[in-house]
């Protein structure tokens, strides 16, 4: 028992000298050095913390901050919107993705939705997955002791009251339980992307030959539709279309 | 008016003479062409404006003297609306003739005029070869051709510089050259000078000629245009070719052989119009060396520059101007305001610009004034630059950073007195929206990483599983042991009912067969009887020891609910009243007897 521990120690006394800083020292070194405003720096550490396969909402959101400090806007609102998958409502984060955006150039005019839905895509996004998962365990946990409540209540007025209460519970922990799905297959999802070429042309068919239809600009967020070999069909905000080549994108 | 010309009439106007030598400045000076010819006679004159005791003339070497000094005297007297101005002026006059062809220095004169000496200026005078056709004698070529070749009148720009740096000066000159008498101009064409900023400084409305040898030979010469260039773009910059047309008078050609004898004594000149261009040309413009500051603000030529504050001491809401002065020689005129960045407090109003500059062959020298009216609007000890002017100095080729040191101003509280503000200040203070300076993302999130490697989300991860099926699983649980001991609960009550009421059945087994029987005395002995007995059983009691009150007693320290006790010991009165009283029916027994079973029941569980 003593040598597998020893052996074990040795086994990470050896994977952390190979891998020279483990991804707390790299997190904490790489803020280091942007409260220092030595940003390329700070972007190197906190890419070698991504590229060894970790992720979080402030990796993503301090890398986008990165970017913007070292101006480059495109990769600033890919990381931004990558954050925003992860949890939409972070306001610090939602604040430097409208100030980016305002450095890209392209200007689309959305397309209203419907109003419920805009509606309910708010309030989904008022909180992370996260807290929509806790919501939905807390709501379960309350339809249970209501439930028991119900069936061993003392007054039969009290146990009225708690059957529709513990039905409310069910329906609310039903909705936020849908909510947190739903944004765990949102950024499962990847079907948005973003122009990281400073200048790039929209064609109509999926070769270099067809006729550009519109030229799009760094930052600009596009919705993939389908892939031929090297090309991608894509959607704007405003409902145009157009084939664009995999290269001058990157998928959120 | 009255102009008089007298010559060599000194002698009667001697006493004129002596009032005008009373108030003599005494200025000598000498004139002569500059340039002459081998075998050309020229005049060389020193000019006085009093009348001098002596003349001391100068040595001539390198030139013959064919006459003089010959003096001459002039006078003259204006009367213009009443008002008598007087000249005077006495003449020496020499013809000289040079000797060889070179460059000659003709040394001073002197002159003592009342007790005072004044020596002229040394006169240098280049003599070329010429080719006889002096200009002012053009009447042989004009003559010998009857018209006028490219060589007797052209044009030429030229300037200071060559090969300059972006916003270096220069200096554009255009010029005229003739060896023929001109009588005036006519569409003039200037050049244009496209990428260069330029300005006249010298545009003469008089055109005064003046000798001057070209490759070896004579021409009038004078100046059209002087302009000061300063380039504002890179590269080979053209200036484009001027064009002007000349009224020139030549000698009219006259019929071959037909000369009249008035043709020989009056001779009859004739206006040609000639086309003459000065060809354009190209300036070579260097860019400024990379690595300009960034308080470079244009300058380019040799500056100096100060700073200061019009006072160091001001209430807040009061102006106050900070005034910097850009001085030197170079593009001054396209100097920009230096930026000076002010406490965010400040409020700081339009720049105001005053120039002084004047323009000179070697370009523009002057004092340049940037001021700054600033209104500080809270009290405090403010540090104000230090202002910074960057400029690209031309002689050492790098760029000069200069810096005024830092200004301090004190800023007191406001004193209100008769400013606008002051109802609102003693009311309370201005307050003010706090103002954006400029936009920045927000900070990093430096704290927790909550770095996790594959899933992100807590929802449908095993955690989150493992909750609700303990959840589920706690309820049911839960439920299980609540109810199972519901269940028990329920059962241990329902035993002792069924076992009391058995208890009491078989107590009133009797009464019940009296009751099934009518027996109105008998049921009510009876039910007295088994409800004494039951108690005195329960009770531990001896059946003579058994009253009312005792059984109440007893009861209530067993605590046995009050209504209960009421109701035995009204049933066990309502028997001892039924035995002893008439029957009243069947309906009175069936009641009492329920209430008999009901009590015992009750009693029991």
């Amino acid at each position: 028992m003593k040598r597998a521990i020893f052996l074990f120690y040795l086994l990470v006394a050896l994977s952390s000298s190979v891998n020279a800083q483990t991804p707390k020292e790299l997190w904490t070194n790489a803020n280091n050095f942007y409260s220092k405003a030595q940003y390329a720096d700070a972007l190197q550490s906190y890419l070698k913390i991504e590229e060894s396969g970790y992720a979080s909402e402030s990796l993503f959101y301090n890398l986008g901050n990165c970017y913007f400090k070292i101006n480059e806007i495109g990769k600033s609102i890919l990381y931004y919107e990558r954050a925003l998958k992860l949890n939409p409502s972070d306001q610090d984060l939602l604040n430097n993705l409208s100030l980016a955006k305002d450095f890209s150039l392209d200007k689309i005019e959305e397309v209203p939705d419907f109003i419920l839905k805009t509606w309910i895509e708010d309030i989904n996004y008022s909180f992370s997955s996260d807290t929509w998962s806790y919501f939905t365990l807390l709501f379960f946990a309350a339809m249970a002791l209501l439930l028991l409540n119900f069936r061993f209540g003392l007054s039969s007025r009290l146990r009225k009251i708690s059957f529709f209460l513990a039905m409310a519970s069910l329906l609310l922990g039903f909705v936020a339980g849908y909510f947190s799905l739903s944004q765990k297959y949102r950024y499962s999802l990847k079907n948005t992307a973003i122009v990281m070429k400073p200048v790039s042309t929209v064609r109509s068919s999926p070769d270099d030959s067809g006729k550009s239809l519109f030229i799009l600009h760094e930052g600009t967020k596009l919705e993939l539709l389908e892939e031929i070999g090297e090309w991608k069909r894509i959607e704007l905000a405003d409902g145009r279309q157009g084939w664009i080549t995999s290269l001058d994108i990157e998928v959120i | 008016m009255i102009v008089m010309y007298l010559k060599r009439v000194m002698l009667l106007m001697g006493s004129l003479v002596i009032s005008i030598a009373c108030m003599a400045q005494g200025a000598f000076t000498v004139d002569a062409p500059r340039v002459v010819e081998l075998d050309e006679s020229f005049r060389l004159v020193f000019t006085t404006n009093s009348e001098p005791t002596s003349f001391n003339p100068p040595t001539f070497s390198g030139f013959d003297v064919l006459a003089g000094p010959s003096a001459s005297t002039m006078s003259s007297t204006q009367i213009i609306n009443g008002k008598k101005t007087e000249s005077f002026q006495v003449s020496y006059t020499y013809v000289l003739q040079p000797k060889s062809v070179g460059k000659f220095t003709i040394s001073a004169a002197s002159v003592v005029i009342g007790g005072k000496g004044y020596t002229s200026n040394p006169i240098t005078i280049e003599v070329v070869k010429g080719d006889g056709s002096v200009a002012g004698n053009t009447e042989k070529s004009a003559q010998a051709t009857g018209n006028v070749s490219g060589n007797d009148i052209f044009m030429r720009m030229s300037i200071s510089k060559g090969r300059v740096v972006k916003g270096e000066s220069l200096v554009a000159t255009l010029k005229i050259y003739t060896k023929v008498p001109i009588s005036g101009f006519e569409s003039v064409k200037f050049p244009t000078f496209n990428g260069f900023w330029s300005q006249e400084i010298e545009t003469p409305s008089n055109i005064e000629f003046v000798r001057e040898s070209v490759n070896g030979k004579i021409y009038d010469a004078a100046v059209l245009r002087r302009y000061m260039l300063v380039p504002q773009q890179t590269g080979s910059l053209a200036i484009e070719p001027s064009e002007i047309i000349c009224n020139i008078q030549i000698k009219s050609p006259t019929g071959a052989g037909q000369r009249s004898v008035f043709d020989d004594f009056f001779e009859s000149y004739q206006t040609v119009k000639k086309r003459i261009t000065a060809p354009g040309m190209h300036i070579m413009v260097d860019a400024l060396p990379a690595g300009a500051p960034a308080t470079f603000a244009g300058g380019v030529g040799d500056f100096q520059m100060s700073a200061k504050l019009t006072r160091d001491t001001v209430s807040a809401n009061e102006a106050v101007s900070l005034i910097v002065t850009i001085n030197g020689t170079g593009n001054i005129n396209l100097i920009e305001a230096p930026k000076i960045e002010f406490p965010a407090d400040f409020e700081v109003y339009d720049v105001k610009i005053s120039d002084k500059s004047n323009q000179t062959n070697k370009g523009v020298s002057g004092i340049k004034e940037f001021e700054f009216p600033i209104i500080p609007r809270g009290s405090g000890h403010f540090v104000l630059g230090p202002v910074k002017f960057s400029y690209f100095d031309i002689s050492s080729r790098k760029y000069i950073t200069l810096s005024s040191g830092d200004l301090i101003l004190k800023v007191g509280k406001d004193k209100g007195g008769n400013s606008g503000m002051s109802s609102s200040l003693s009311l309370g203070v201005n307050k003010q929206a706090v103002k954006n300076l400029t936009n920045d993302i927000r900070y990093i999130h430096s704290g927790l990483s909550h770095l996790k490697r594959g899933n992100q989300f807590f929802v449908a991860s095993l955690t989150f599983y493992a909750l609700l099926v303990l959840m589920i699983s706690l309820y049911f649980v839960t439920n299980r042991f609540l109810s199972k001991r519901i269940e028990r609960n329920r059962d241990v009550a329902g035993v002792k009912n069924r076992r009391a009421n058995k208890v009491a059945r078989a107590r009133l087994k009797t009464a019940e067969s009296f009751l099934k029987q009518k027996l109105y005395t008998g049921f009510y002995e009876e039910l007295h009887r088994a409800i004494l007995g039951y108690c005195s059983d329960k009770l531990a009691l001896p059946l003579s020891d058994l009253s009312r009150e005792k059984i109440a007693e007893i009861l209530t320290q067993k605590s046995v609910k009050p209504d209960l006790i009421q109701e035995l010991l009204s049933l066990i009165e309502a028997c001892e009243y039924a035995r002893y009283a008439p029957d009243p029916g069947g309906v009175e027994m069936d009641k009492n007897y329920s209430r008999a079973i009901r009590l015992i029941s009750d009693l029991e569980v």
